[in-house]
């Protein structure tokens, strides 16, 4: 591969990133009222479930952790939640539906890499504020800086993986011309098995086979026990790992999906 | 492809679509849930033409007659039933990266841009995305909004121009790459007279300076018969003309427009005329002229028996319009 081709994938993909950035901050008090409802409503709500639970069962302990540790968790998953939280696998089947998705056919870049691309430079804006976030909240409950950047990483690893995981799902638009519900089940099984509704401890140790089978934990119960320190830097490289062969396996199964299920694409609305 | 002047060939090209048939009532949603019914129709029946490098060509039909769906499989975005096309010697569903770089498609009815963006924001990313060196990329975004009037326009919001506006954003969103073949799907839809006219002229001026293949579809006559010098009429799924646009309207029928001193009825110009097989109205801006119809190899004999049989103020020869003839053609 030349330098040429190797500096267009580049650039087309930053200028890609740089564009969805954009793009994300064209309206900046959408942006910030959703992002700021998004992650406190539902932390509200665990919040206020957490205290009933310790207050009226009298239990120290629940799933594993304390109330102190708890709240901890529940403080920490947000900014993970945040990260994880790329809905543009739904900008796939709405393109796909609407017949949009034609003129990101004809450009010489993917269309699913394409969009990835610009729905991560919305998230990536997202990441960086929550980093921010978490660094200042590091300082003041003296924990590792270290592990909070392991944790970011990882939490945008899921990311990757997630889109991955939706986009490969939403080719089955291709047939049904509209996929949103099975994107919809997926976020709601992605939500009680990425630990961002509770931690992943509070299931029951026989069925934690469940989640542990699936690479949603990585979303955001990963990156808090990093982020917290139980999960050591080895800990943490493993997942990584995992998270890896998720990647590979989910891009091998978007590339035959979609290769197959492309030809079914009739471009409607023009 | 063996000639390289060709830029399009298009081969015994079909296609079909299969849909649900939907009827009306909670029996028709039921039966869609449980047992939805197929129905198969066929867009393209068997269409062969070639194109040469360099041409602009008008692709006409009436709605559903498969102009987009042709639009669709040359321009890789739907596979042919069967037949075979090849657009720059490549076959366009396989949406290689080198065919994909020198095409264009421009839907009038559907926006690239991103509606949230300024168009500068947009061309940046697609300077990025087509390679083009930020130089020549300066120098193209310069020359192409000066001669679309809208340079002071590129820091707006998309979904802040007028139709005409962002419409000629487009263009130059799908041009800024100088695409050997570019396709053209209404792009004057919706645009008022002077926005549709410079257009054409921007249209016409890029095709000549540049020398890129255009096919055009419309439902605008004045952009077929300004850009287009050939015609590819579909109807109902086939090529029923392939040819010089002049030549279309000269083949069948011209029209007189007759202006009378005396008073005449159609009902007696109509009894005059049997053996010249016209077809005669009332001109709508006159009680006294009246358009006569009639084949071209018979203006003699109009000629002779209406100078014999009236008395004639004025007479002239006119030539149907592009509009007419094709109306024409579908009717018959």
């Amino acid at each position: 591969m030349n330098m040429i081709r190797i500096k267009w994938m580049m650039e087309w993909r930053l200028a890609a990133v740089r564009n969805g950035m954009k793009d994300a901050l064209a309206y900046r008090w959408d942006f910030l009222i959703d992002f700021f409802t998004q992650a406190f409503v539902p932390v509200g709500i665990q919040l206020i479930l957490w205290h009933s639970i310790f207050t009226q069962s009298g239990t120290t302990v629940f799933g594993g952790m304390k109330y102190t540790e708890l709240l901890a968790y529940t403080w920490t998953s947000i900014l993970f939640s945040q990260v994880r939280g790329g809905n543009y696998d739904f900008a796939l089947i709405e393109m796909i539906r609407t017949g949009s998705l034609s003129q990101s056919l004809l450009r010489p870049v993917g269309p699913v890499e394409f969009v990835f691309w610009r729905g991560f430079g919305e998230k990536i804006f997202t990441a960086a504020f929550c980093l921010f976030l978490g660094l200042l909240a590091s300082y003041f409950a003296d924990r590792s800086v270290l592990n909070l950047l392991l944790a970011m990483m990882l939490a945008v690893l899921g990311n990757v993986i997630h889109y991955l995981f939706g986009a490969t799902l939403a080719a089955v638009a291709f047939y049904w011309e509209n996929a949103f519900a099975i994107l919809l089940v997926k976020n709601m099984m992605v939500s009680l098995l990425s630990g961002e509704v509770m931690p992943l401890s509070v299931f029951p140790a026989k069925y934690s086979w469940i989640w542990e089978s699936t690479p949603f934990y990585l979303y955001v119960y990963g990156p808090t026990q990093v982020a917290l320190g139980k999960w050591s830097p080895e800990v943490w490289a493993h997942h990584m790992m995992i998270g890896f062969g998720w990647c590979i396996a989910f891009a091998i199964l978007l590339k035959i999906t979609w290769s197959r299920s492309i030809r079914q694409y009739q471009g409607i609305g023009g | 492809m063996k000639n390289p002047q060709t830029s399009i060939e298009v081969t015994n090209l079909k296609r079909s679509f299969k849909s649900v048939k939907k009827e009306s009532g909670w029996r028709g949603t039921l039966k869609l849930l449980t047992n939805p019914e197929y129905i198969t129709h066929d867009a393209l029946k068997g269409i062969n033409f070639k194109i040469e490098t360099g041409e602009f060509v008008g692709l006409i039909g009436a709605n559903g007659a498969g102009k987009t769906t042709l639009l669709k499989i040359l321009s890789g975005l739907i596979p042919p039933t069967s037949g075979e096309a090849v657009v720059l010697g490549y076959e366009p569903f396989d949406r290689k990266l080198e065919f994909r770089k020198q095409i264009s498609l421009v839907m009038g009815q559907k926006a690239q841009l991103w509606w949230d963006l300024p168009a500068l924001e947009a061309f940046d990313l697609l300077r990025a995305v087509y390679q083009i060196p930020r130089d020549v990329y300066q120098k193209r975004v310069d020359e192409l909004t000066n001669l679309l009037d809208v340079t002071k326009l590129l820091n707006t919001q998309i979904r802040r121009l007028s139709l005409g506006e962002r419409m000629k954003m487009e263009v130059i969103g799908a041009i800024l790459h100088l695409p050997k073949v570019i396709f053209l799907d209404e792009p004057t839809i919706g645009l008022d007279v002077l926005a549709a006219h410079k257009l054409r002229g921007f249209l016409k001026e890029h095709n000549q300076k540049e020398g890129a293949t255009i096919i055009l579809t419309s439902h605008n006559m004045d952009d077929i018969s300004q850009l287009c010098k050939r015609i590819l009429l579909i109807k109902e799924g086939e090529l029923i003309y392939d040819g010089d646009a002049d030549k279309l309207g000269q083949r069948n029928e011209c029209q007189l427009k007759v202006q009378m001193i005396n008073e005449t009825s159609i009902d007696d110009l109509q009894q005059s005329l049997t053996s010249v097989e016209a077809r005669i109205s009332k001109d709508e801006a006159s009680d006294s002229t009246f358009l006569i119809t009639i084949p071209r190899a018979k203006i003699a004999e109009s000629f002779q028996i209406l100078f014999q049989r009236y008395s004639i103020a004025d007479v002239a020869i006119q030539e149907p319009s592009l509009e007419r003839i094709i109306q024409q053609i579908y009717q018959q």
